[in-house]
């Protein structure tokens, strides 16, 4: 394979795709209105909320890594307490769930503190507790010799879409979306109008078929890949995991791809696709979206073997500390096989076809 | 000796049931320009698909410039090119930018895409979307994109359908041009009087089958020998047509002549369509008639 000329077809059709009026609504429409969802859902999955009463005579280091070390589990609320009795009252008169009393000196000493909690502490309460350890150890300028790291664990009977922002998940399936127009609307118009219009015959002629469809592969790679990272940075969607959230993204995007340029080169008819494509995508946008809400049934084990909702799982546990659904290997597998079905049937009619 | 341009033997290709050729060969030697006429789905297409390495044979061998095709399609794709029928250029891209990404496909300069835009007379249009150009100028930019890797065997699908006259004759120019530079032509088309302008060689290919190769004039003159015409435009205006192998017609041109009734004279040379007409049993632009028809 000559890369010089795979990049020569690949610059073409980026090129081209930005002169596409059609191309350009496939692409702007999943990001719109990730944009629209962002604007007008507003949240109601708010962080549990902790009011902590701190005495520091060091001056405030405790509390600062204390506040660092709940990062985006526990919204903590500080209530500066003047001694250790105003602290204790604070917490009897469950105006604070925990008391934190740091010894004074704390710098070049044994890191000290007394933590008051009440009899019926929260789970929210007993977290922060559990990290008093960590924040005194780095407020004394050292690393804590052990790493304590909490996290919510869902309850058994939380689907999914509870432990993930409205806003988010919206976005996420705006995403998805954006996924399958690249993949199976934005990348068959293109091979399709190529072999529509004799150009693809023409590329033949001075390269080779898989050099043609790798370009094209990689143009839809491209698509997706920046496709993605606009949304995100455009509704600032607070991703925890990126490396999993965008792994995922561009996992669906290659396992869909081979799938998009079968469609193309069956359907050599761009218009067509352009107009009832997005009939056939309902279905998978649907599907991806119906991982959040679903979890048990024949439904269930319908999304366990598809790509695109193994995918939109993978997405979701990037999307929060959570974990909604800790999809792991089994997911990437879904992904992958279907991958390779879809670029060894392509390669299969690509070689029928004699492209 | 020199290696053929194209060489091919007994060349099969079977899509199904269907066979697009069947049994063809034929050879063509550096610097002809040859001709390759059939009604539609006569295996024209399908040849020249093999011969620039787009289709694998069923069987036979198909060579060009001495590699074998489609196995060797890479030691002889800058050495070939092909004008299609159909107009398959980037309408959304200028003429420019269409030549400049095959400059790159084909490893040559930029500037050869400069070059061919002169020469088919583009250079004023260049920046120009090539879907406001016409057919003639759509015509004329394949044509560029075909001269890009200066090619020694150029293939012609029907390079002058749907052209005017001034545009069918420019182009005929460029390709003798060419062809005196030692570059082979290979070309198929309807237009009989194309064929016999411009190839020192014509095959008839009918049903995958070539039924006749020969040179226009050695075909035309095998024609002649069954039945010898001539037209006669008479003083008063009429004309009538004479088969000089016909005794009685004869005698009537030999009374005509004595009587000092006869304005001009003019021999019916046949045609390459009559040649045609006589080996495949209709013409070539009954095909035209039938896409009408179909078109309607």
């Amino acid at each position: 394979m000559n890369l010089g000329r795979v990049l020569a077809i690949l610059l073409k059709d980026l090129r081209d795709a930005m002169r596409d009026g059609r191309i350009i609504v496939l692409l702007a429409l999943p990001i719109g209105l990730a944009v629209f969802y962002n604007a007008t859902i507003e949240d109601d999955d708010e962080l549990p909320k902790a009011s902590v009463a701190i005495v520091d005579p060091a001056g405030g280091d405790v509390g600062r890594e204390l506040r660092s070390a709940a990062g985006k589990s526990v919204d903590v609320e500080f209530v500066e307490a003047r001694d250790e009795a105003a602290a204790r009252r604070l917490v009897a008169e469950d105006d604070s769930a925990v008391a934190v009393i740091v010894a004074p000196a704390l710098r070049g000493r044994p890191a000290r503190a007394e933590v008051l909690v009440g009899a019926d502490a929260s789970p929210t309460a007993q977290s922060v507790v559990a990290l008093v350890p960590d924040a005194l150890t780095r407020a004394a300028g050292r690393e804590p010799t052990a790493q304590t790291q909490v996290r919510s664990v869902a309850a058994t009977d939380q689907k999914p879409y509870e432990l993930i922002e409205q806003r988010a998940l919206a976005v996420l399936i705006m995403i998805v979306m954006l996924a399958a127009f690249v993949a199976m609307m934005v990348v068959p118009i293109q091979t399709a109008e190529e072999l529509e219009t004799g150009t693809f015959g023409a590329l033949r002629l001075a390269a080779t078929g898989p050099e043609i469809l790798a370009a094209k592969a990689l143009a839809g790679f491209i698509y997706g890949a920046v496709g993605i990272a606009v949304t995100v940075a455009i509704t600032k969607l607070d991703v925890h995991d990126p490396l999993l959230f965008y792994g995922a993204g561009l996992a669906m995007i290659v396992s869909l791809v081979g799938f998009g340029l079968l469609l193309g080169l069956l359907v050599p008819n761009a218009n067509a696709i352009n107009t009832y494509g997005s009939f056939g995508l309902f279905p998978v946008i649907g599907l991806a979206a119906a991982a959040f809400f679903v979890d048990s049934g024949i439904l269930m084990t319908i999304l366990d073997v598809l790509p695109f909702s193994q995918a939109a799982r993978l997405m979701g546990d990037g999307l929060s500390a959570q974990q909604p659904f800790d999809a792991g290997p089994v997911a990437w597998a879904v992904i992958a096989a279907w991958a390779l079905l879809g670029y060894a049937i392509l390669a299969r009619i690509a070689s029928r076809k004699e492209l | 000796m020199a290696t053929p341009a194209v060489h091919v033997v007994d060349l099969t290709k079977h899509y199904g049931d269907v066979h697009a050729l069947d049994g063809v060969s034929l050879q063509t030697e550096p610097g002809e320009i040859f001709g390759l006429l059939g009604h539609n789905g006569a295996g024209k297409s399908t040849l020249i698909r093999i011969l620039t390495g787009r289709a694998k044979p069923t069987s036979g061998r198909a060579q060009v410039l001495g590699h074998e095709v489609p196995r060797e399609l890479e030691a002889v794709r800058g050495e070939i090119n092909l004008v299609a029928e159909m107009p398959n250029v980037y309408q959304r891209a200028t003429a420019k930018e269409n030549l400049e990404l095959f400059c790159t496909l084909y490893g040559v300069p930029k500037s050869r895409g400069t070059d061919a835009l002169e020469q088919v007379r583009l250079s004023s249009v260049a920046g120009r979307k090539v879907k406001t150009f016409s057919t003639g100028m759509r015509q004329r930019l394949l044509l560029a994109r075909a001269l890009l890797n200066n090619p020694r065997v150029l293939f012609l699908d029907e390079p002058t359908r749907g052209l005017d006259p001034q545009s069918a004759r420019d182009l005929h120019e460029i390709v003798s041009v060419l062809a005196q530079g030692g570059s082979t032509i290979f070309l198929t088309t309807h237009d009989m009087n194309e064929a016999d302008k411009l190839c020192q060689r014509v095959a008839f290919l009918a049903d995958g089958k070539v039924v006749a190769l020969d040179t226009p004039r050695a075909l035309k003159l095998g024609l002649r020998n069954e039945a010898p015409e001539v037209d006669v435009v008479l003083e008063d205006g009429s004309d009538t047509r004479l088969k000089l192998g016909e005794p009685r017609d004869a005698q009537q041109l030999q009374d005509l002549i004595g009587a000092r009734r006869v304005r001009s004279l003019h021999s019916l040379e046949p045609t390459l369509a009559d040649v045609f007409i006589h080996l495949a049993g209709r013409s070539l632009q009954d095909d035209h008639a039938d896409e009408e028809e179909h078109k309607r």
